[in-house]
């Protein structure tokens, strides 16, 4: 597993150079953006239940045969394992968003993750469309655009604005598993 | 790659949770450290190819030590010091113990290689290190503690 830091390393090793000036400046972005980042993180694990759950049981409200006889989250304990596979992934997302590298959510989320839902009979059109809305959910609390309250508190009040780049990364993730899917 | 920030995740992955609050707060005190280190690690890269040749000459210069390993010697120091700037960029000491502690005991033994010269070295690039020409003080503070690892290592 990586992080940018280590990215950095990996990739300055395989030359047999030291890390200097020039590779540093995008690492010291990462160091600056910091409490940004943090703040991010802190809005997907403030709000799991909200993020992962609903999304789950708004793809199966736009796909009501799901839960009925023969659908794919029938009876309660598929829905269970459903429930539960949208809470791993955005668990990884949130290992890779406070990393700032995808590694870790390749590496433990994304291999093997198409094939076993194809061996299972997992509807991967539904997976995909619950981790839609668990993207649009995870960008819309931190920004701080979603309706209605405040979703979370970071450790820099109001910084929801502030969390742009940050959120357009987490997007990222979220996209990276939904095309190891389709 | 081990750093400050992998371990925290492989800890809470290790217990299926997501990052809790003194996950992130560990994750904070490195980034709060970074900056020394950064500057440590970019200071370290401009200087190493002279830390190593004073080092080599200060050591060589006693001539306790074959004059026809000098070159292989000076390799090996660049090599430990690259690692060394790994280090200070990752905040943890992965890079030394995955690929410069990790089978050095065997190595070392194997080709008979006489590890007082390396700690010599080492400790002369620690005790000469300039302060503040050669680096700030904190980011002195974190390369020095990273050699100080490597002589325990090495002893």
């Amino acid at each position: 597993m990586l992080d940018a830091f280590s990215r950095a390393v990996v990739s300055a090793d395989s030359k047999g150079a030291p890390i200097g000036s020039s590779d540093l400046t995008a690492l010291r972005k990462y160091v600056a953006d910091a409490n940004k980042r943090i703040d991010a993180t802190l809005a997907i694990t403030q709000n799991v239940s909200c993020i992962a759950a609903d999304a789950i049981s708004g793809m199966v409200c736009e796909n009501t045969g799901l839960t009925q006889p023969g659908g794919h989250c029938y009876p309660t304990r598929r829905m269970a394992a459903c429930l539960r596979d949208g809470e791993i992934i955005l668990r990884y997302v949130s290992y890779a968003l406070l990393a700032g590298d995808s590694s870790v959510l390749d590496d433990r989320c994304i291999n093997g993750l198409k094939e076993t839902y194809l061996a299972l009979g997992v509807p991967l059109a539904n997976a995909v469309r619950a981790i839609e809305i668990m993207k649009i959910a995870t960008v819309a609390i931190m920004t701080e655009t979603n309706t209605g309250r405040k979703m979370f508190e970071g450790i820099n009040s109001g910084s929801g604005a502030e969390c742009q780049d940050i959120a357009s990364e987490a997007a990222s993730y979220f996209d990276r598993v939904i095309n190891a899917l389709i | 790659m081990k750093s400050a920030v992998t371990t925290v995740i492989s800890s809470a992955d290790a217990a299926g949770r997501f990052p809790t609050i003194s996950d992130i707060e560990s994750v904070k005190g490195s980034f709060d450290r970074a900056n020394a280190r950064l500057e440590a690690a970019e200071k370290l890269a401009i200087h190493i190819d002279r830390f190593t040749s004073e080092a080599l000459d200060y050591v060589y210069g006693k001539q306790s030590y074959e004059q026809a390993n000098k070159d292989k010697c000076s390799r090996d120091i660049h090599h430990y010091l690259r690692l060394i700037n790994y280090c200070l960029v990752t905040g943890g000491t992965g890079p030394l113990d995955e690929w410069g502690i990790a089978g050095m005991r065997e190595v070392i033994r194997a080709q008979q290689l006489p590890t007082t010269a390396y700690i010599e070295s080492f400790s002369y690039i620690r005790d000469n290190l300039n302060i503040p020409s050669d680096m700030g003080q904190q980011a002195g503070a974190e390369f020095k503690s990273l050699l100080d690892y490597l002589i325990n290592a090495l002893a």
